[in-house]
């Protein structure tokens, strides 16, 4: 147990800022992200993958920040839904959630904006059936992703337009 | 210009601030120098625990404090009851066992919590349980609700001769003599099994102490938040008033937060107290497998007595309903039952009898749907069964049933699950399964479809059938409206929100009383500083009931709106309407005040308000129902089965509800998607499994397989609306609906689709690998 | 739970019963076990290092050996507990001779499993038990074979 007490200095970028901290190995990057940087907009459901709650980019791909430690982040780029647009100003994704009321409570919203945002990269112009295989890793329990397939088609067309 | 905004299909107000990470959720709330808790719990389902030694664990690096119940001493007693049995209903019995704190000596699930660790940081504490040594003496377990109720069970409470927790039995008319006048009598036994809410947000309180001013702050994922600070003051001997209880965010609900003082809600804001530090617990997923309470164990044996056209004469029907270790909830779940094994029909004989069993699982406590689903379950399936055994087309025997629509309000003559008369205020349930059949093109499919499908040797399926779902239950809610000075409009009320879009369709409702837009109504829900006065979200009520009192709050406001523009505009109030955040003299637009120089006026700096009026454009009101009302729909589903893999293919999915008026179109259709998926994993995904020594072998969403979205079908949804007389707004609930039918409807479904394999379905959940071993049977049978 | 199956030692009965009832042989044979304290000659303890999917922890455990037929048959109780769980249970061995020196040893049991070995783990329990079962019995028959050699 003494070993994981040592500190070990992390740095990383979040949402385009640069933070570094003195943290523990064992330290989860969702415990970072939420309590040590306090960007608590990703959440975490179930602590062991199967949810993807907890999804963020890192270096644009999707991770469970669950299941990676803090301290593989160094040097990496990570984005959390905090920095996919603000309240004033949503992203083309966020839109189209907003417009097809793609969430209930809100609490898997963020891991699978993260996870649409990244997914609409690589296939920006969707079948319904390739939107719920790419969703597949995300659990709802509040909406049977009705309105998440239709708020990810509707972001597709949105962000072909603009 | 149409002023109407009840109906419209409006974008959430709430929407901007979740979608952006803005929204706090309670283990979003981080305070200086916060502790961290750590539940020790028993692995044990049933054990008296031989001796604990926590002084390692208080040794260790980074911990504050260990309690045990000892340590607890006298505050660590049982929770309060939350609802008592009914007092209307003759020779009930009722033996109401609560849950503690921390467990001092017996152990009764798997999961009680035995000790709690609280430390710098979280992973400090789970470190230190590690280090608590305990020895259990372990004993037989009561896993199973029938033998639970065997004379020579072992006893999960000592003091009591058995497990039973309570007996109830309500009767209508005279089922024996119905029973002696039948052409036909079905007899059959249904199982229902397991399942639990998973939330995606699992429970968590954080709670913190201010010594100097005597005041405690908790935020809790409740559904309840007035009755946890009502309840808290009680027990720790505050004022209500230095008591404040916020319900920020709440990541889905589903019935489990509304479990009023869980162990850990008594604990946690005692432990804030006692250190004089704020304190955070944050339940990890699987604690929430065994420790948040579940529902849907029940076991029916039913007698249904037909005539040969298929006319129900009477249901007997007698259950087991299993409340776990504990009984804190009552009879809700059970009364929920009875309520809805007559279903929709016209039903003149009806006596129910039911048993509720004490067993060594996790406490049973509503969970969205709440005893509902059991009740169509049976009724639905005697029905499938009557059908085949009269000869009578299945929708054809349920339509000669369903009861009439000039016979509301239909009265049942027994009581519901809030002890009011079981009274239907209205409905048109034939309109509404003539909608779906012709939605799911029903005739189409069965002559044409279908016959082509099994020619080519595909299982393709049918099912349709009709439920009813009692909603919006007194005793009352309450709302607050109040033009600010901005004039925008702000609004509190008592209820929790979990994800219904109660910012949205209640700002509708007031919106549309002040002229104003919906994105000017600023609700706050769910905290005790802000409205103190109400209940709590459950039982599909939140609109009918908060709805009706948020309606009568802007009606009182705009009265008071109109009086003083008369007077400051010098017209007649008939004359005056509210548009765009003004008051404006009908055909003189010139002649007008904002909302926001009216509130300015009513609440002045200088002057005098006049004898006999209040200051500010404010109201208050409440609602409470003398019953509640019972919204209706039907549900039809198209499925292909591979009888190899027993892998199932939704083709279609169809929903026509009646739940009287409409807030807002968007957001019920999400609401009942979100139910119909919920329904979906209790009929083919979703089961707790227990071994015989009630120790829950898949508590983890490895395991524990909810819905996901290659599995929901695109799901269409039609409406009609009856609106419900007893209320001004005119509406019913539908938080649950979605949820209500499916087992039923799925189980109905696959019989058609495996129609050459003779299936009979008796219980649910089922799973690919259950459906094929029932398959199996009855083909060889 | 239930377990259950044979297995063919290379040996005479005699040879099998021997090996099998000695504390210092089974510590070698049992993967993972960290001790083994004889207790009396019929109870053993021990400390067991045992990793079932995502949980690896130590199991402190008792055996106790009981209705014993030498060299024949026995009951086997045996009982664990550790921070990842704990297990009860009650397994019969029973040992028949067969040609060419060889031992068919059967045995079958019943466990009962708690904590997070049973709710997270019981998925791999079945099969992490019988890879430990076979690993044992493999080690268990080379001792045999080099004892006879």
């Amino acid at each position: 147990m003494e070993a994981t007490t040592q500190k070990i200095e992390l740095s990383v970028t979040v949402n385009g800022t640069r933070y570094e901290r003195a943290i523990e190995p064992r330290m989860l990057l969702s415990d970072f992200l939420r309590h040590e940087i306090e960007l608590t907009g990703t959440h975490v459901g179930c602590e062991h993958g199967v949810c993807g709650a907890c999804s963020v980019l890192m270096d644009g791909e999707p991770v469970r920040s669950c299941l990676m430690f803090a301290v593989q982040t160094q040097g990496r780029e990570i984005v959390t839904v905090e920095g996919l647009g603000t309240v004033d100003a949503l992203s083309p994704v966020q839109q189209a959630f907003h417009e097809a009321h793609g969430l209930q409570c809100g609490f898997c919203t963020p891991g699978i904006l993260t996870t649409v945002t990244a997914f609409l990269e690589t296939n920006p112009n969707p079948s319904e059936e390739e939107v719920r295989e790419a969703i597949s890793g995300n659990l709802c329990r509040c909406t049977g992703y009705q309105h998440i397939v239709d708020a990810v088609l509707l972001a597709a067309k949105k962000k072909q337009a603009s | 210009m149409d002023k109407r905004l009840i109906g419209k299909r409006v974008v959430r107000n709430e929407d901007p601030r979740l979608l952006t990470g803005q929204a706090q959720y309670v283990d979003d709330v981080n305070l200086p120098n916060m502790a961290h808790a750590a539940m020790f719990r028993s692995e044990y389902a049933h054990a008296r625990i031989r001796s604990i030694d926590v002084s390692k664990a208080r040794a260790h690096s980074g911990v504050i404090a260990v309690y045990t119940a000892e340590d607890m001493g006298a505050d660590c007693y049982p929770g309060p009851p939350l609802v008592s049995p009914p007092p209307t209903v003759k020779d009930v019995i009722f033996n109401s066992r609560r849950q503690v704190p921390l467990v001092k000596d017996k152990i009764r699930h798997a999961g009680e919590i035995i000790a709690v660790v609280i430390a710098e940081t979280r992973y400090i504490a789970e470190d230190a349980l590690d280090l608590i040594e305990i020895e259990y003496e372990p004993l037989p377990v009561v896993a199973d609700i029938e033998k639970a109720l065997e004379p020579n069970s072992p006893l999960v409470h000592d003091d009591l001769d058995s497990n039973l927790a309570a007996h109830l039995v309500q009767k209508k008319g005279d089922y024996e003599s119905a029973r002696a006048s039948a052409d036909v009598i079905i007899q059959r036994r249904f199982t229902i099994e397991r399942g639990t809410a998973a939330a995606m947000e699992n429970r968590g309180i954080v709670a913190q102490w201010d010594a100097k001013s005597e005041a405690l702050t908790v935020w809790d994922t409740t559904q309840a938040p007035i009755p946890i600070r009502n309840g808290l003051a009680a027990r720790l001997g505050l004022s209500e008033s230095k008591v404040r209880v916020i319900a920020p965010f709440i990541g889905g609900g589903f019935g489990p937060k509304i479990m009023m003082f869980y162990s850990e809600e008594m604990l946690v804001p005692w432990l804030a107290i006692k250190l004089n530090r704020p304190v955070k617990w944050i339940e990890d997923r699987r604690e929430n497998f065994y420790a948040t309470t579940q529902e849907r164990g029940q076991v029916h044996e039913v007698e249904m007595a037909f005539t040969r056209d298929g006319k129900i004469l009477g249901i007997k029907d007698d259950f087991i309903h299993d409340t776990g270790a504990y009984d804190p909830y009552g009879l809700t779940t059970p009364l929920n039952t009875q309520s809805h094994v007559m279903g929709g029909y016209d039903i003149p004989n009806f006596t129910s009898e039911f048993r509720v069993a004490f067993t060594n699982k996790t406490i049973v406590t509503p969970m969205r749907g709440a005893g509902r689903p059991h009740g169509i379950y049976v009724i639905e399936r005697m029905m499938d069964i009557a059908a085949k055994e009269l000869g009578i087309d299945r929708v054809e025997i349920r339509r000669r049933n369903l009861i009439k629509p000039d016979a509301f309000p239909y009265e049942h003559g027994i009581i519901d699950q809030a002890f009011a008369p079981l009274i239907f205020d209205s409905g048109n349930y034939e309109a509404v399964l003539n909608e779906t059949l012709k939605a799911v093109g029903y005739e189409k499919f069965i002559k044409e479809e279908q016959p082509r499908y099994r020619a080519e040797g595909r299982r393709v399926g049918i099912g349709v059938l009709p439920f009813i779902e009692t909603t919006g239950v007194g005793p009352y809610e309450g709302a607050r409206v109040t033009v600010e000075a901005s004039g925008k409009i702000a609004v509190a009320t008592g209820v929790g929100t979990q994800g219904q879009g109660h910012f949205t369709s209640f700002a509708q409702v007031v919106a549309e009383q002040l002229g104003v837009d919906v994105t000017d109504v600023r609700i706050t829900t769910g905290d005790s500083a802000h409205f103190n006065w109400g209940t709590g979200t459950f039982a599909s009520r939140g609109a009918v009931v908060a709805g009706n009192a948020m309606h009568a709050a802007a009606t009182m406001v705009r009265k008071k709106i109109l009086k003083l523009a008369s007077k400051v505009l010098n017209a007649p109030e008939e004359e005056l309407e509210l548009e765009d955040g003004m008051v404006r003299v009908a055909d003189i637009p010139q002649s007008s005040i904002s909302l926001s120089d009216l509130a300015a006026l009513a609440n002045p700096l200088r002057g005098a308000v006049e004898p006999g009026t209040e200051p500010g454009l404010e109201a208050t009101a409440y609602y409470g129902p003398q019953y509640g009302p019972t919204a209706f729909g039907v549900h039809a589903m198209i499925a292909e089965i591979d009888p190899e893999t027993m892998m199932i293919k939704i083709l279609r999915y169809v929903v026509t509800e009646d739940c009287g008026t409409i807030l807002n179109p968007l957001i019920l259709e999400g609401q009942i998607h979100g139910g119909v998926a919920l329904g979906l994993g209790n009929a083919y995904y979703e089961k707790l499994h227990f071994d015989e020594n009630a120790q829950l072998l898949n508590a983890s969403f490895m395991d524990y397989l909810l819905v996901g979205s290659t599995e929901m079908p695109r799901i269409e949804v039609h409406h009609l609306e009856t609106r419900s007389p007893l209320n001004e707004l005119g509406t019913k609930g539908v938080g649950e609906a979605g949820a209500i039918p499916v087992p039923a409807l799925f189980a109905q479904t696959m019989e058609d689709a495996l129609y050459d394999y003779n299936l009979e379905i008796r219980e649910t959940p089922l799973n690919p690998n259950r459906l094929f071993e029932i398959a199996r049977k009855e083909k060889t049978a | 739970m239930k377990l259950s199956g044979e297995y063919v030692f290379d040996g005479p009965r005699e040879e099998v019963w021997k090996l099998v009832r000695d504390p210092e042989v089974l510590m070698k044979c049992m993967p993972g076990t960290q001790t083994v304290n004889k207790i009396s000659d019929s109870e053993f303890t021990g400390e067991v290092t045992v990793r079932i999917g995502p949980f690896a922890g130590v199991f402190a455990g008792r055996v106790i050996i009981s209705d014993e037929v030498p060299p024949q048959s026995c009951t086997l109780t045996i009982e664990g507990t550790g921070k990842i769980g704990f297990l009860q249970g009650v397994g019969a061995i029973e040992m028949t001779e067969l040609e060419g020196q060889k031992t068919l040893m059967k045995y079958s049991g019943e466990a009962q499993i708690g904590g997070k070995v049973a709710s997270v783990g019981q998925r791999l329990f079945d099969t992490v038990s019988k890879s430990m079962m076979k690993q044992g019995l493999d080690t268990l028959n080379g001792f045999l074979k080099s004892n006879a050699a």
